[in-house]
């Protein structure tokens, strides 16, 4: 009893291309209700998209058939790409044009896109947004004169090494704008696979089983004999350490400090009152001495409504001193109470995963992934659009 | 719970992944008389939320208890009691 071979295969990266061309697209997911209602794949476009756990399949073919359309071809989705093949079959069977997603949301979730960003210095320098869709956690990859610097990479470090190798360049550096909560990060395997320095500010990383490479405000990271200019400032709030980095005076990796409709929890420390006080003043003051032209690049979004047309998640300091409402609240009181009155749950999870960011826990491969099933949690309010339910 | 189960027959599916250990869990368990109990033993995590899921809706089978517990190869193994119901 194995999957029929005759059911057509396509990978997440297939399926992505074709969401991004627009392409008229039917997903059949068929995993249990709860797992799709915490968690589906969001298009680039608004989806067309049903649930029926493939054991209704088995219950009431008839009724569950009758919930799939007929006509076009249907993407069926699970969790890791064995019962959405064993649905496809059965589809196919029944004249059905199906397919099945490789690999499913597992696949998915660890499907990275990379999206130009327009180069600081033009011609020989390469500068990318590399978006983890599943997760919407975003990550940098800076390349100039043959050396290149990895911000906030996910822990699928491949993807960065394979990007470096495409451009010829050799990576020097990998820096973490934060300890990030709600996502494993590949900064400390990706420097000590390279043997090259993990920057992370002091404060973010107390008790960490590694020694890290300095952050400190105001310093200038050198990429290589690239006259690109990498400036770090201190800006702290969601985390203590919180480290926004300044590329050629023009670009602003914010990490979880600023988004583009929002700004990052203050609570993850159980001392939400003074971190939120550390943001605001971040917000209020260390960004209002940044030009407008400055594009906003986070580390997260939390919606597609976040994107530019061509993907790319940014926002121009301009547009989101007008739009953002973070930028609307005119006193600390203000602010404090909108950051603090609206807080999502925070998931669990984010000890253990912080634990394992610091150095002080490993996880296999498949409990890795376990942990970190699903969208971020990373913005204080979640804006209008998201469509994540709880 | 307080009685140990009494399973028919047991049905062993380690090493099968989703959706298989369901499929033959199902197969089997409707081939039992009407309040006979199927027990699984399975090492698809998987298959803890599924059989949960599909136990909700199904209409001739019941889930009395799922168990965890470790093999003599060292791996965890997930039991599952299936009731066949009328």
């Amino acid at each position: 009893m194995d999957t029929s071979p005759k059911v057509h295969e396509i990978t997440a990266q297939v399926l992505y291309d074709e969401m991004r061309r627009g392409d008229p697209l039917f997903i059949l997911d068929v995993r249990n209700e709860d797992e799709f209602a915490s968690w589906r794949i969001e298009g680039v476009h608004p989806l067309a998209t049903v649930n029926v756990p493939y054991f209704e399949f088995l219950e009431d073919e008839t009724g569950s058939l009758a919930k799939v359309p007929r006509g076009g071809t249907v993407t069926v989705v699970c969790a890791k790409g064995g019962s959405s093949a064993f649905v496809a079959a059965m589809l196919t069977q029944e004249g059905i044009r199906a397919r099945n997603l490789q690999g499913g949301m597992l696949a998915w979730g660890d499907l990275h896109i990379t999206i130009p960003i327009s180069s600081p210095r033009e011609a020989r320098t390469i500068f990318l947004q590399v978006n983890r869709i599943g997760k919407r956690c975003l990550s940098y990859f800076l390349a100039s004169d043959g050396a290149a610097l990895v911000v906030d990479p996910t822990r699928h470090i491949a993807w960065y090494t394979s990007l470096a190798e495409q451009h010829h360049a050799r990576m020097t550096r990998v820096i973490d704008t934060h300890l990030h909560a709600d996502h494993l990060s590949g900064g400390p395997a990706l420097a000590r696979r390279l043997g090259i320095p993990y920057h992370i500010r002091l404060d973010d990383a107390w008790g960490a089983e590694f020694t890290p490479a300095s952050l400190q405000d105001g310093t200038r990271l050198p990429l290589g004999a690239s006259i690109v200019e990498v400036l770090a400032l201190h800006t702290p709030g969601h985390t203590p350490g919180s480290t926004s980095l300044l590329i050629d005076g023009r670009y602003l990796l914010t990490g979880d400090t600023l988004f583009v409709s929002g700004v990052g929890r203050p609570d993850l420390g159980a001392k939400a009152e003074a971190w939120a006080r550390l943001l605001y003043r971040t917000v209020s003051e260390r960004m209002a001495g940044l030009p407008d032209e400055v594009l906003i690049l986070p580390a997260h979004y939390a919606s597609r409504a976040e994107m530019q047309p061509t993907g790319l998640v940014a926002i121009t300091l301009r547009e989101a001193r007008a739009r953002n409402p973070i930028f609307q609240l005119r006193t600390e009181q203000e602010f404090l109470g909108y950051v603090l009155e609206q807080l999502p749950p925070q998931p669990p999870v984010y000890q253990e995963i912080r634990r394992v960011n610091l150095g002080q826990l490993e996880l296999d491969a498949e409990h890795a992934g376990e942990v970190e099933l699903g969208p971020n949690q990373c913005a204080a309010v979640r804006p209008p659009g998201s469509s994540r339910s709880l | 719970m307080s009685q140990p189960i009494q399973p028919t027959k047991t049905l062993d599916v380690r090493g099968e992944k989703c959706p298989y250990p369901l499929i033959k869990a199902r197969q089997e368990v409707l081939q039992l008389g009407v309040g006979e109990v199927l027990k699984v033993v399975a090492t698809d995590r998987d298959s803890v939320r599924d059989f949960q899921g599909w136990t909700r809706s199904a209409k001739a089978v019941q889930l009395i208890q799922q168990d965890v517990e470790t093999d003599e190869q060292g791996r965890e193994v997930y039991i599952h009691y299936l009731a066949r119901q009328a």
